[in-house]
């Protein structure tokens, strides 16, 4: 892809479909850091709480169209994947809601790169 | 000292038992020969011959039809090991399979009656004829080459007799000995319907026999008090033994204490005249049924399921559930504490107890029995001993010598992980186990959580950690939900096992399944008895008002996720196996049904996964070599390897298998039949099609 300085429609939708997976992002976090703030007064796993906490750093980091959002956002997949080896092993059905969803979601973040490093100084503004 | 030496003094002074009998009943007993104290004599003392001298019950054993080229039983064969000797369909030419006709019953839903249809159907086969019900009780007969039907007949079953479901799982045909082939009703099909009557027809003509009851039916609200539709159904074939028709009936559950009694009664199959009841509240005072202005005990544990006899020991075998309250027992009287959840054998020609083997103590979880038992010749130090296979609710397969209900295998006796705060005087601090075979999986972790992401799964999590649960046999309680692990769906319900008795090997599917529960206090639900008749739609699952108990209990069967609508546990819901019969081991193990029609938000999500699914419906084995079964709820019909597990064949059904198939021979071809009715609680559709499979002619 080329990286023309003019602000041209895909850029543009580029941009805006960012915006909205930060926003995406951001909602998740703060579901799973509430209900999972809850599930670890009931005893139960501390996953969901962190994972929440993750999600939240990374919508507001691409919100701001910082390339760190990208890394942490695939430091909680690789933890995810961590953790659901360590919970579950080789029982592939309980997989599905550990890896499945979020592995959607760090196929949409990678396609933000593109957008995220073409206009860097965006981000200053907010 | 064995009791059956006194057993076979009795039988043959009393000359009611043909020699065949006698041989088999000497073989060495294996196990103790204690009497339980809970048995009886299993034989009257005064003589019941005298009854025999020309008077129309037959209390003798009768010769009794083969399964192979017919299917006579609703279980195959009498002893209802839903075994086939045919083997013209092979595991080599299984893939060849395909359909030679499909009959349509023409019984769909109408009205009231639409989203209430489970028919779960299993047609017999008698000579040249596949003798039926449908969902609504009528009666068919159809050539079992062609699918030509021969006659029907309409009891005109109304729409509010509904109980759960519209079912009839299946009808019984019955020789009598006495009459002369081609005389009308000679051979008979009898059915117990929805709306609580026995109908007795002419098998060859569907004309009604006159001289059974009035005009061919009988009344089974007799005696039993208030008339509520639907609270009062049957929906299981009945079972005929040394002449007399036995049955119980569905009672609505979790409705009210004061429901119709649970009372079994055997009729005479000649003249429909009562034989014996057997009311365990009262079973000297209410035998030949209860006093003028009185009526049946009420709210007692009804039999809803199939019953198995055994002919030559006169025997039968009834598969309890329990009381009308399902959830709370204190105060149930001491006879529903015996009798509840257990199999108890009556002795057909008296209808007397002759002993019972109760599976669940005290049982306030709603494990009733659901499968019917099956005879077998039980190998055992290098004999065999006639005995009786029970697989329950909670996954426990019990063999139990059939003259004594004895177990061949020591029961075990494990501590229950606590007794709850609702009634713990009342909650038995030990609940029976088989040591013989357990088809039941770990307790429940929070990581057994499920959904369809991190968000769904979460919400799981927190129900878990929320609820009560220490494991199997956690009690009801109101504080917070409860985990009742198995559910009442089983393990094994009504579905039965198949027992191939030429290999060896029981074939059993079963449910893994939870219900999350909660009990509520009874003032504060204002819930109404269903007395407006049939169905809300409710049924077994839902609210149970539990009316006349302190508590109501609101139930959430098979735990589904609000919202996305699954399961708040992971797969798989449901598998199918076989075990070794002689000594109770696992051969092989797998999850049984696909993805196909599952998914979030019920949205199908049509992969061909094999995830093990909810089933209901049992399995037909044949010499071929092949396990026949649908049940799952991803409406397929597939053949399965016995030796391997694999599926080699399978056909898309109209709507869910949620049946037993059958298979039989005519014309020199054999069949494969079901009736995919599907069933409204496991949203599998509706059908009224009943489909033959043969190889290409």
């Amino acid at each position: 892809m080329s990286t023309s300085t003019n602000s041209s429609m895909p850029q543009r939708a580029g941009k805006i479909a960012v915006i909205v997976l930060a926003a995406v992002l951001a909602v998740i976090g703060a579901i799973l850091l509430g209900g999972g703030a809850y599930l670890i007064i009931l005893g139960g796993s501390w996953y969901y709480a962190l994972a929440g906490i993750a999600l939240i750093a990374s919508g507001v980091l691409l919100f701001r169209f910082s390339v760190v959002a990208v890394a942490v956002y695939t430091a909680l997949w690789l933890a995810t994947l961590f953790w659901t080896l360590w919970e579950v092993q080789f029982d592939w059905w309980a997989w599905v809601p550990r890896m499945v969803a979020p592995s959607v979601l760090l196929i949409l973040v990678l396609l933000c790169l593109p957008a995220i490093t073409t206009r860097r100084p965006a981000a200053r503004s907010v | 000292m064995s009791i059956r030496p006194t057993l076979l003094l009795g039988a043959a002074a009393m000359a009611l038992v043909p020699l065949a009998a006698i041989a088999q009943s000497d073989t060495p007993t294996g196990g103790s020969t204690n009497q339980s104290p809970l048995s009886q004599t299993p034989l009257a003392e005064d003589s019941t011959g005298d009854e025999t001298a020309g008077a129309s019950p037959v209390t003798q054993a009768q010769e009794l039809p083969q399964v192979g080229a017919d299917w006579p039983f609703w279980g195959g064969d009498a002893q209802a090991t839903r075994y086939s000797p045919l083997d013209q369909i092979t595991p080599e030419n299984v893939g060849q399979l395909e359909r030679a006709y499909v009959y349509h019953t023409g019984d769909m839903p109408e009205g009231t009656a639409e989203g209430k249809y489970s028919p779960e159907i299993t047609p017999l086969k008698v000579g040249d004829d596949i003798l039926t019900c449908s969902a609504m009780n009528m009666l068919i007969s159809f050539d079992a080459a062609t699918g030509e039907e021969n006659w029907r007949y309409d009891p005109g079953v109304p729409n509010d007799a509904i109980p759960y479901g519209a079912t009839c799982r299946g009808v019984a045909v019955w020789t009598d000995p006495e009459a002369s082939e081609g005389d009308t009703c000679a051979t008979r099909l009898i059915e117990a319907t929805l709306d609580a009557k026995i109908i007795s027809l002419d098998a060859a003509t569907g004309v009604p026999c006159e001289d059974f009851g009035e005009n061919g039916t009988i009344d089974l609200w007799q005696d039993l008090g208030e008339r509520v539709p639907g609270w009062y159904a049957v929906t299981a074939p009945p079972t005929i033994v040394r002449g007399v028709i036995v049955t119980g009936a569905q009672v609505k559950d979790g409705q009210a204490e004061d429901a119709p009694s649970g009372v079994i009664r055997g009729f005479d199959a000649r003249t429909g005249e009562l034989a014996w009841a057997w009311d365990m509240g009262a079973p000297e005072q209410n035998r030949d049924g209860p006093p003028e202005g009185e009526v049946y005990t009420r709210g007692t544990p009804n039999m809803w399921t199939t019953a198995v006899a055994d002919e030559e020991l006169g025997y039968v075998y009834l598969p309890m559930g329990n009381s009308s309250v399902d959830y709370y027992g204190s105060n149930r009287s001491e006879a529903e504490n015996e009798f509840s959840t257990a199999l108890v054998a009556i002795d057909a020609t008296t209808g007397e107890v002759a002993w019972n083997f109760q599976t669940v103590y005290r049982d306030v979880w709603d494990y009733d029995l659901g499968s019917q038992p099956t005879l077998v010749d039980f190998p055992q130090d290098g004999d065999t001993v006639p005995a009786i296979i029970l697989p329950s609710k909670q996954g426990d397969i019990y063999v139990l010598d059939r003259e004594t209900g004895e177990s061949l295998h020591p029961v075990e006796e494990n501590p229950v992980p606590t007794r709850g705060e609702i009634e713990p005087e009342y909650i038995s601090p030990t609940q029976p186990a088989s040591s013989y075979h357990q088809i039941r999986f770990e307790p429940l972790q929070e990581r057994d959580m499920y959904g369809m992401s991190p968000i769904d799964q979460m919400f799981c999590r927190i129900a878990f950690r929320r609820a009560n649960y220490e494991g199997f046999f956690q009690p009801p309680t109101a504080d917070a939900p409860f985990i009742q692990y198995p559910g009442y769906n089983g393990g094994s319900d009504w579905g039965s096992v198949a027992v191939d008795t030429d290999r060896g090997i029981i074939v059993a599917n079963y449910n893994n399944i939870p219900n999350y529960n909660r009990m509520i206090p009874q003032e504060e639900t204002d819930w109404p008895i269903i007395t407006d008749g049939g169905a809300s739609g409710e049924g077994a699952g839902g609210n149970a008002p539990q009316e006349g108990a302190p508590w109501s209990i609101r139930i959430n069967a098979g735990w589904r996720a609000p919202f996305t609508g699954m399961p708040c546990t992971q797969p798989p819901y449901g598998g199918i196996r076989a075990i070794d019969l002689e000594t109770g081991e696992t051969i092989w193990d797998r999850p049984l049904g696909t993805a196909r029609r599952n998914g979030p938000f019920g949205v199908p999500s049509r992969l061909p996964l094999t995830i093990g699914t909810p089933n209901n419906g049992g399995s037909v084995v044949t010499a071929g070599g092949l396990i026949f079964i649908a049940a799952a709820t991803d409406n397929l019909i597939r053949a399965i390897d016995i030796e391997t597990g694999e599926t080699l064949w399978q056909d898309v059904l109209p709507a869910g298998g949620q049946a037993n198939p059958l298979a039989f021979e005519a014309d020199g071809r054999q069949f494969i039949m079901i009736a995919p009715g599907g069933h409204h609680f496991m949203g599998t559709g509706v059908s009224d099609a009943i489909i033959a499979y043969a190889l290409p002619e």
